[in-house]
């Protein structure tokens, strides 16, 4: 059964990843008074990709990275404890290992831009590298403070946290900082930097197309709802009924209304140069140590 | 404040044996024959007497008198006087280049290297500038013994030799395709980290040769309907400027009314230009609900263009000698409704993108140049009146009905791109108020065409301006036989903007390259046709005009 709930967890996310996204776009189109696409046309965008020549520089990192990207995103996804049942894999996992493949999907970002050998995408890299770098803390801390309130790195535990020990101002004030660390974590305005369409043409990702591509794109729709999924595991856990479906449609219907934030923010938000992206980051660095140091405390 | 023959007298007393002759046709153009011995000098007086350099012409008189005829032209904006400084070269002799004191001459002067083979002593950077770079060393194309249609053979490695990159720099492509530029040109970045450290540009791969086409297949009352095309967004001022050089020189004075619709439809194009702007703009930064809110509220002026000349864009209204088509009184209440509506609807924008900080994050402080070196490159247009350049061509060389409207110039101190964002967006305002003062004010009766039968006297020179939504345009005529013109030259307001771009660009961000680039609306224009192609049978279904804005009107609300 346990292990039947790590497939659960993917089917889920490989089914409604795109749907989110599909969400948002519509959202921004209606914010820009447009009729925008159906909610449906990511499902069609990967699959036409998929289908399409796969074209490479030749160069073995430039291959490998797309493919990198995906399979840290689903390990991440197979560990996760969604609708607060915990799978197979999740007591082997430590929050340690859910940051280590977060950071593994950056990474293979960065590969790829750097073998595909382009200005551009060099630029891309460089500044994915920066974002990551500023912004890892904080998603660091979120999990830490969770740790510290459980005495324990154990991934269920830490994600149950907010469960066990009820609302305090430490976790309010990491709420507040991973709301505004959102757009960053999912690489949306005003935090797209690195893929910048007007500057650097989508950064990273501008020599891919066809299959590379559709699993970047893939990778991404997984990581914006992972970070949903997160989020509300952590922060809004106070619907819990104990049936694991029902928690599971509560949680997805939770995602969403993460999702609408993402859209609302995105679209009412210019981009960010990278110079005052990293000023802001500080800040919210500052602000999640603060949380955790508060939580040592007990407040 | 020097008056015209305050002007007069100081050039006379101050280079007496140089100037041979002052002509003055009307009473605020001059028209002073040099020697080309003294250019730099006379220019460099103007420049002090409060000129602001406009263009320099050159043409071929190797057939009829063995030289190369070159003019400076300039603005007095404060005294509302332009004035050329004519002069001319036998083909060998090199003439003094007035660049290192102007620096804004130096795109015109390469232009004659190229494009007429003259010769210029001194000049800073004497690049290939518009042909081609397989383009034959020693064909010029402006000359009258080549054919308007040459087409020499393509020849292989050959290339344009960008600028030395700084030390510690790295080079970043920017173009020919590029979505910051939205038509081919390529500038050459320099780099150190994400900051930039200087830039060259390599442009004019569009080129079309649209003054040669003119000069030698079209005649005057054709040539409107091309200028218009010169540019897809402001194609009036064209059209208009023109118009007033031909009729200028052969002093023909339009109707009143006519002068009017003119007004409104240079105002109409200046609202339907700086809402796109604006929206272009927001895109730059990735902020596209500004980008789309703005063409939102855009559209409805396009379909008054539609309805008042037959086209949302391009109207091909203006002709020598007035405009194609009146505006009657139910078009009349048709406009007062549709910019009511956009006044309406772009106050809550305006609202919206003055409050966002995000976007004044962005735009502040970036793209800084001072005043002092706006006036030096000559720069025009809201560029320049946001940077405290008190200009505008419409308040200080007033054509068509401008005398008559009441507006203010928005000028700005703040020398960055978030001025030349509060620039366009109270122009757009003014614009609306100027369209309801015509409206208030047009004389009903006039011809709106008035006709000239005489043929127009070769040799006659005209210089006109109007002030276009991205700043002043600048056309120069000189008559012909044949009923066409001898010499046309346009001059666009991005020719002396993109030159002061690289300086804009010292010592920005990467990021804010688009912006500062896109902050002096560069212009582009495009001609798409849609094919749809039936992947399955391969068939291909040509959709007609027709048909598309049947499309465009069905998703329509």
């Amino acid at each position: 059964m346990d292990i039947l709930l790590i497939f659960v967890n993917i089917v889920i996310f490989l089914a409604l990843a795109p749907l989110f996204e599909g969400v948002i776009r519509k959202l921004t189109a209606k914010v820009h008074s447009r009729q925008g696409p159906p909610v449906v046309q990511p499902y069609y965008d990967v699959l036409k990709l998929l289908g399409k020549e796969n074209l490479v520089t030749g160069n073995l990192g430039f291959k490998m990275a797309p493919v990198i990207a995906l399979a840290s995103i689903l390990t991440a996804i197979a560990l996760i404890p969604l609708g607060f049942r915990e799978n197979f894999l999740t007591q082997y996992a430590d929050i340690i290992t859910i940051i280590y493949l977060l950071t593994l999907g950056g990474v293979a970002i960065l590969l790829g831009g750097l073998a595909s050998r382009n200005t551009y995408g060099v630029i891309g890299a460089s500044r994915e590298m920066i974002t990551m770098i500023m912004v890892e803390p904080v998603l660091a801390m979120s999990f830490i403070m969770g740790a510290v309130k459980t005495r324990s790195l154990g991934l269920d535990s830490t994600m149950y946290s907010t469960l066990g020990s009820g609302y305090s101002w430490s976790l309010a004030l990491m709420l507040l900082v991973f709301i505004m660390a959102l757009q960053a974590f999912v690489g949306r305005q005003p935090f797209d930097i690195a893929e910048a369409e007007q500057e650097i043409m989508e950064g990273a990702f501008i020599e891919y197309s066809g299959p590379n591509l559709g699993l970047f794109k893939l990778y991404k729709m997984l990581k914006q709802m992972f970070y949903a999924v997160l989020f509300v595991t952590i922060f809004m856990p106070f619907l819990k009924t104990g049936f694991f479906i029902a928690d599971v449609a509560i949680q997805l219907v939770e995602v969403l209304v993460v999702i609408v934030l993402i859209a609302v923010l995105g679209s009412t938000n210019p981009r960010l140069r990278i110079d005052q992206a990293v000023k802001y980051f500080a800040v919210l660095i500052f602000l999640s140590l603060a949380a955790v140091g508060l939580s040592v405390y007990g407040i | 404040m020097p008056n015209i023959d305050e002007v007069k007298k100081r050039l006379t007393d101050k280079f007496k044996g140089d100037i041979t002759n002052i002509d003055q046709p009307v009473n605020n153009r001059l028209f002073v024959d040099i020697k080309k011995d003294k250019v730099k000098e006379i220019s460099n007086e103007v420049i002090a007497m409060g000129g602001r350099y406009l263009v320099s012409v050159g043409y071929d008189r190797l057939a009829e008198e063995g030289v190369l005829g070159l003019i400076h032209t300039f603005s007095l904006d404060k005294d509302s006087i332009m004035m050329a400084l004519r002069t001319s070269t036998p083909e060998n002799e090199p003439i003094e280049s007035i660049t290192p004191d102007i620096p804004n001459a130096g795109w015109s002067e390469r232009e004659y290297m190229d494009l007429l083979g003259m010769k210029f002593k001194n000049h800073p950077k004497p690049k290939r500038l518009i042909v081609a770079d397989d383009w034959p060393a020693d064909v010029y194309p402006l000359r009258k013994d080549v054919p308007w249609n040459l087409m020499p053979p393509p020849a292989e490695n050959v290339a344009y030799e960008l600028d030395k990159c700084p030390e510690g720099c790295t080079v970043v492509p920017v173009g020919p395709y590029h979505p910051t530029l939205h038509e081919p040109a390529h500038f050459s970045v320099f780099v150190d980290g994400e900051t930039i450290k200087g830039a060259d540009y390599r442009g004019f791969m569009t080129h079309r040769g649209i003054e040669k086409l003119c000069q030698t297949q079209l005649t005057y009352n054709e040539i409107p309907f091309v200028a218009e095309r010169i540019c897809g967004i402001c194609g009036s001022v064209h059209a208009t400027s023109y118009s007033q050089a031909v009729e200028q020189a052969a002093g023909l004075k339009i109707s009143r009314r006519a002068e009017y619709i003119r007004t409104i439809m240079l105002e109409i194009e200046r609202v339907h230009s700086h809402l796109l702007w604006l929206g272009i703009a927001g895109h730059l930064i990735g902020f596209d609900t500004v980008f789309m809110q703005s063409w939102r509220v855009r559209e409805p002026i396009m379909w008054l263009g539609e309805r008042l000349t037959g086209n949302r864009k391009t109207y091909g209204m203006i002709v020598v000698g007035g405009v194609r088509r009146d505006i009657t009184p139910e078009l009349k209440e048709d406009i007062l409704n549709v910019i009511n509506k956009i006044e309406e609807e772009l106050l809550v924008v305006k609202n919206a993108v003055i409050g966002d900080t995000a976007i004044h994050k962005r735009t502040k402080g970036v793209g800084r140049i001072t005043k002092e070196e706006t006036i030096k490159w000559s720069l025009v247009g809201p560029v320049a009146r946001a940077r405290g350049v008190d200009i505008d061509a419409r308040r200080d060389n007033p054509y068509a009905a401008y005398d008559e409207m009441k507006f203010d110039v928005p000028v700005f101190d703040d020398c960055d791109v978030w001025a030349t964002v509060l620039v366009r967006i109270i122009e757009t305002f003014e614009a609306i108020k100027i369209i309801r003062q015509c409206l208030d004010k047009m004389p009903n009766d006039g011809p709106v065409l008035t006709e000239y039968l005489d043929p127009l006297a070769p040799g006659k020179h005209g210089l006109t301006c109007v002030e276009a939504p991205r700043g002043e345009v600048v056309h120069y005529l000189i008559t012909g036989k044949e009923n066409s013109p001898e010499r046309w030259r346009v001059r666009a307001p991005t020719y002396p903007n993109l030159q002061g771009v690289p300086l804009m660009l010292l010592n920005d961000q990467f990021a804010d390259l688009p912006i500062i680039i896109g902050s002096i609306d560069p212009c582009f224009s495009c001609t798409d046709r849609v094919d749809v192609i039936n992947i399955k049978s391969g068939e291909v279904q040509k959709m007609n005009r027709h048909e598309l804005e049947e499309m465009s009107r069905k998703y329509k609300k």
